[in-house]
């Protein structure tokens, strides 16, 4: 599969990923004399960077991680390319320096250590040939403050049994919000939703499966629901409670994409 | 980015450090979504303490010395110690081995050696709307603010490849739309001493990147030094309006916006908050270094009241060397004046634990940067606590 990207540092390189859950400071980070990753917070430390994707939120922390970043690359310990959810100019002028290619706007929470991954920065994009690519729309309907979670029929293909907002595949070309609007009416029954917003894909990690879901957020003008044979409960919650839940995989990321982080 | 021809050419033909300084700019370009590079007049780096960017950067600076050179007129922050006295103030020999690398590789590349943190104090002023690329978030405040200049928060490298380039981004402060007001910042207080520094630290806590337009109360150029490089410490503003004293206030946007008040208990509050030492071992006067006013002024007030424990006064050399007779008194109480450097990017932690200091900037950065305790007071106050 292959995953839109900005390209930030021009170039194009391949390798395993390391994939770090936390934003990085390349300052006390990583030992800068054999680009081994000190960081126990990434939950990738004692992996070193070299011939290596490295991926991570955004950098953060001191300016001189830009010097840290070139040194690495002049001894040939720095990874092989850079992707980011959003980059920082530290991180970024660094592999400028190092001539070190780098993305970001890449939902790096999808990604895995291990997985390998084909960055193109000229193209504006990263490919993950081991992984199957799915897109899907996931429709958040909100009705005074609360929004609404279905649980999944045993009849549907995925994730049988789990809580999850109104969602649908993408067929083709079509236009994602043009298919959530379809999937609410299908399978809620709900006329005359409002759109409010969409969000930017986050991407559900499921095995060799990989969810390309474009969040969108409606408005509902009532909280009567008709359930088709996909769902067979629904409840209106307050956003904050979605942790109580047994959801799909980054329900509560898709969530945040168009609320907002939680409180 | 839309390149002129020029551009292009130094991108695809010029030297190993053009090319490497035109990508610098591109990525930084890219990051912002600027259409294209607008031409400055002047630059100021930053990135010269040893102490603050060590051998990474120094490793750095020299690889890139081998070709860069400037081609605009550019300025160069404080170091890690003064280059004169380094030895008397117990800098160890290495720290002042590579200090001096770090200084002579920025001289390579033609920058000129001021290692000021105030360019504008030492005849570089650039005029009402020109464009430049000032690193330095204190020199940046101020040369938007209050010269009406237009430069964004340069980060060092990219400012030396503005240098090398003699362009940077557009975005930002060079737009007219990023220099209109985000929010009001009401002033219920008469300030006076080091109230500008905790008004410029109280405001930029709250408006973090927003854009201040600040009403009443009235402040010389002097007191707006100050007041910038507190607001740029602890928020991550570049710049300020003041009604009836800057130069663009006048014109700027401020139906509808936000309005937030400072009163006299928050500066109460912002001064004990950056306050936990008890006794000081060192009276540090910088964070930005001296005017001659300035230092004229303390070296009177140190005759009147000598302190019993160190003076450090940070300025730059020009200034030091055009006031020998107030160097000449701060000395003769056992004072020093101290140039080429900074208070919070010198080397004092190998001596000090607890630094007085009347610079907001000081105050806020004398933890993380110097390992200090603080004592955040006025100048007088201070002299005369430890008389």
């Amino acid at each position: 599969m292959r995953i839109r990207a900005r390209g930030i540092v021009p170039g194009r390189a391949s390798g395993q990923a390391i994939a770090s859950r936390t934003p990085f400071s390349f300052v006390g980070g990583v030992d800068p004399a054999t680009g081994s990753i000190l960081d126990d917070a990434t939950g990738v430390a004692g992996e070193r960077m070299e011939g290596r994707i490295f991926a991570f939120p955004g950098g953060k922390g001191s300016t001189v991680g830009s010097y840290v970043v070139y040194g690495l690359g002049k001894r040939g310990h720095g990874p092989a390319a850079i992707v980011n959810q959003r980059a920082d100019a530290v991180v970024a002028v660094g592999a400028t320096l190092a001539g070190i290619p780098m993305v970001d706007r890449v939902d790096v929470g999808g990604l895995r250590t291990g997985d390998r991954i084909v960055v193109d920065a000229n193209r504006g994009s990263i490919e993950l040939p081991d992984v199957k690519g799915n897109r899907v729309v996931t429709a958040i309907l909100r009705n005074r403050g609360h929004i609404l979670l279905v649980r999944r029929s045993e009849k549907v293909g995925s994730f049988r049994g789990r809580w999850s907002a109104i969602s649908g595949h993408i067929e083709g070309r079509e236009d994602p919000k043009h298919r959530a609007v379809v999937e609410v009416r299908e399978e809620t029954g709900l006329r005359g939703i409002v759109f409010r917003s969409a969000g930017e894909p986050v991407l559900a990690r499921d095995g060799a499966t990989m969810y390309i879901v474009h969040p969108f957020l409606f408005e509902a003008p009532s909280r009567r629901v008709h359930l088709d044979w996909e769902n067979v409960e629904h409840r209106w919650i307050r956003p904050e409670e979605l942790h109580r839940f047994e959801t799909v995989p980054r329900l509560t990321d898709v969530v945040s994409a168009v609320l907002g982080p939680p409180a | 980015m839309r390149l002129t021809r020029a551009q292009r050419h130094l991108l695809d033909e010029g030297t190993d450090a053009q090319r490497k300084a035109m990508e610098i700019l591109l990525t930084v370009g890219r990051l912002a979504d600027a259409p294209r590079l607008v031409p400055i007049t002047s630059a100021h780096v930053s990135g010269a303490s040893y102490k603050m960017i060590g051998d990474p950067g120094l490793e750095f600076l020299e690889d890139f010395a081998r070709h860069a050179r400037v081609s605009v007129p550019t300025t160069v922050n404080p170091l890690g110690t003064d280059l004169a006295q380094w030895e008397e103030l117990g800098v160890p020999a290495t720290f002042a081995e590579k200090q001096g690398r770090i200084a002579r590789a920025y001289e390579t590349m033609g920058v000129r050696p001021t290692f000021s943190c105030t360019p504008y104090l030492i005849g570089v002023r650039p005029a009402f709307g020109e464009h430049v690329a000032w690193a330095e978030s204190s020199a940046v405040c101020f040369a938007n603010s209050v010269l009406g200049a237009r430069t964004n928060r340069e980060g060092g490298p990219a400012a030396l490849a503005a240098a090398i380039v003699g362009a940077t981004p557009e975005y930002g402060l060079h737009t007219d739309e990023g220099r209109e007001p985000t929010v009001i910042v009401q002033v219920r207080v008469r300030p006076r001493g080091i109230d500008y520094s905790l008004i410029g630290l109280v405001a930029g806590e709250r408006v973090g990147d927003g854009l201040p337009f600040f009403r009443g109360f009235r402040a010389s150029e002097g007191e707006l030094k100050w007041l910038g490089a507190a607001l740029a410490s602890s928020g991550a503003c570049g710049m300020f309006h003041l009604e009836g004293v800057t130069p663009e206030a006048r014109e700027a946007r401020v139906k509808g916006l936000k309005s937030i008040t400072i009163a006299e208990k928050d500066l109460i509050a912002a001064k004990r908050a950056h306050t936990d030492g008890t006794e000081a071992d060192l009276i540090g006067f910088g964070s930005p270094q001296l005017s001659a006013d300035e230092l004229q002024r303390i070296a009177h007030l140190i005759e009147r009241t000598p302190p019993r424990i160190p003076v450090w006064i940070f300025t730059s050399r020009v200034v030091r060397d055009a006031n020998p007779d107030a160097v000449g008194i701060v000395e003769r109480h056992g004072g020093r004046v101290l140039a080429d450097t900074c208070l919070e990017v010198t080397l004092l932690e190998h001596r000090f634990g607890t630094v007085a200091t009347p610079s907001g900037k000081g105050a806020y950065y004398l933890p993380s940067l110097c390992k200090q305790k603080v004592i955040f007071d006025d100048v007088e106050t201070l002299l005369e606590r430890y008389t």
